[in-house]
């Protein structure tokens, strides 16, 4: 199937779902949809569109918006599906219902941006390791990495 | 009853410390659970304060074993957001060390393959031919492991007639080898019955969970990053996606050797066609902002960059998805409803790099409760015997 087929394809899905669909380079599809309609608009690509292969999921952080991307791959191409999240209500819809394949990327990112990720059948940290403290989330572009002050047994000489 | 198995953190068949929590009732594992993050090194993060052209030796040291790979995918990613085209020259030399890195990692794990199921000849040899490609890796990059060839713009090395002599000739040698290590495959019963049937993965199950590479090859599922979104050359050169549908080891054993003869057409395809020319032009240091998707078939699997920029001289995000965490959720199933003493063979079957120290796992007896430590030789001991009793697999063939 080409870009412009997809493209149409896509559209007439999603009908008023999708907010936005840009198409910056061959073989790179963007599409837009609202968090409320992500669980559905991923349902549709799968089933309609062969979109059953999750590369992975990127998370950026935008200011007041997380900008949440999926990368599906087929035999020719990428379509990705952008979604925003604000970051006073981090929520997100898990889609491990319809990609099991999910399930680590999402919780990778409950790890590093802090989003709660909504029906995860397993939402334990992934990444971070058992001590680290609450509220820290790496990823996020206010926070900052401080080395912890390096102590050697009998001090320096 | 059944019963908890840690193995890891600290563990051999791990080329990451991961840890798997095993439940088992016997022998017969009924649940795995995995637990990541022992060896987070905050790269994304670190990546953002870092420069476009430090980044690559950055992503260079994501991994040891297929260390082009990321530099690889990172770089033609950035090379789009820069809007430069490096010389024909210059991608031809870069796909180059691609193929042989290909090659180098495919020898690497045949011989682990073989280790583990208990043939260590096939370990040594492979591992002897491998010291072929690693040479003339070396001839072309100077390194042996990070090659540190690609720059933004292209390569940082040419090669000469000689060179390009010396490596048809080495190519022309692995073909003989591999060649023979089919047959070997092939005429070799105990080989071929101990793998045959282990580490069982649906094409329905590798397709829910997103496996990739030649564990999604072998399962029948017909995906390449370089047939399905071809990069620089590859829609032009001559290969085939080598897949099998046995499902099992024996299927990833198969699909790897053909991947290599693949990788010598394509070597030799690379080398007849090498144009004259310049081999880098040069970068700009900044990116406008714009965010690209760069994918690169990788040894063990497709290899996802997402990279974005900002206009300044640091990328906004970069987020690196490697192949091996892709096909962590498979391996899950794979373990699952196996023996205990198949979880070195199933491990190293999704290509994790096994390194081979000698380190411990503790044992619990499901009938007495006993807890032991076992090395990690023994285990293989353990498996090779079970496999040598097994029925019912002693006519299994190589599928062609």
């Amino acid at each position: 199937m080409t870009d412009l087929e997809k493209i149409e394809k896509a559209k007439l899905l999603l009908g008023d779902k999708l907010l936005e669909m840009t198409h910056p380079a061959p073989h790179r599809i963007f599409l837009t949809v609202a968090r409320e309609n992500l669980l559905a608009a991923t349902a549709l690509l799968k089933d309609r569109l062969d979109c059953w292969y999750l590369a992975t999921i990127s998370g950026v952080d935008k200011g007041d918006v997380y900008e949440i991307v999926y990368h599906y791959g087929d035999t020719n191409g990428t379509i990705n599906v952008r979604t925003r999240v604000p970051k006073s209500d981090p929520r997100l819809p898990s889609t491990c219902a319809v990609i099991p394949g999910a399930i680590l990327y999402e919780r990778e990112l409950q790890d590093m941006f802090g989003l709660v990720v909504e029906g995860l059948p397993d939402p334990r940290p992934l990444v971070m390791p058992d001590g680290w403290p609450a509220g820290n989330f790496p990823l996020r572009k206010d926070w900052a990495y401080e080395r912890p002050a390096e102590i050697i047994p009998g001090g320096k000489k | 009853m059944s019963f908890n198995i840690p193995i890891g953190p600290q563990h051999p068949a791990l080329k990451e410390p991961i840890s798997l929590r095993m439940t088992v009732e016997g022998e017969v594992i009924r649940d795995v659970d995995i637990r990541l993050g022992y060896n987070h090194r905050g790269l994304e993060k670190l990546a953002e304060e870092k420069s476009w052209i430090q980044n690559i030796y950055l992503t260079e040291r994501i991994c040891g074993i297929c260390s082009h790979s990321h530099a690889t995918c990172y770089v033609q990613g950035v090379e789009k957001l820069m809007e430069i085209e490096p010389p024909k020259r210059g991608i031809y030399l870069r796909y180059l060390v691609s193929e042989l890195e290909r090659v180098h990692s495919h020898l690497l794990w045949l011989g682990i393959a073989g280790h583990e199921a208990g043939f260590d000849t096939f370990f040594m040899y492979t591992w002897r031919d491998r010291e072929v490609v690693m040479d003339l890796l070396e001839m072309i990059s100077g390194n042996r492991v990070h090659y540190a060839i690609n720059t933004l713009g292209g390569v940082r090395r040419d090669l000469d007639e000689a060179l390009r002599k010396k490596i048809l000739e080495g190519i022309d040698v692995l073909k003989k080898r591999t060649e023979y290590y089919f047959k070997i495959g092939a005429s070799e019963p105990t080989f071929v019955g101990r793998l045959a049937g282990v580490g069982k993965l649906s094409k329905e199950l590798a397709m829910a969970l997103c496996a990739v590479g030649p564990t999604a090859r072998a399962s029948g599922v017909t995906r390449d990053v370089r047939k399905d979104d071809p990069h620089a050359f590859y829609d032009e050169a001559p290969f085939d996606v080598a897949t099998a549908d046995t499902c099992d080891v024996l299927g990833r054993t198969v699909v790897r050797i053909k991947e290599l003869f693949e990788s010598y057409k394509i070597i030799e395809f690379i080398l007849k066609a090498l144009p004259p020319g310049p081999v880098a032009v040069k970068a700009p240091r900044k990116a406008k902002p714009n965010e690209v998707i760069s994918r690169y078939e990788a040894p063990r699997g497709e290899n996802i960059h997402y990279i974005k920029s900002n206009g300044s001289e640091k990328p906004e995000r970069l987020k690196v998805r490697a192949p091996t965490l892709a096909n962590y959720p498979a391996t899950v199933e794979m373990l699952r409803d196996g023996f205990i003493a198949d979880i070195p063979l199933i491990f190293a079957a999704i290509d994790p790099c096994i390194c081979c120290a000698e380190r411990t796992v503790e044992l619990r007896n499901a009938r007495t409760g006993e807890e032991r430590t076992v090395l990690f030789s023994d285990l293989r001991r353990m498996a090779n015997e079970r496999a040598r009793q097994l029925p019912g697999q002693r006519n299994v063939t190589w599928p062609f």
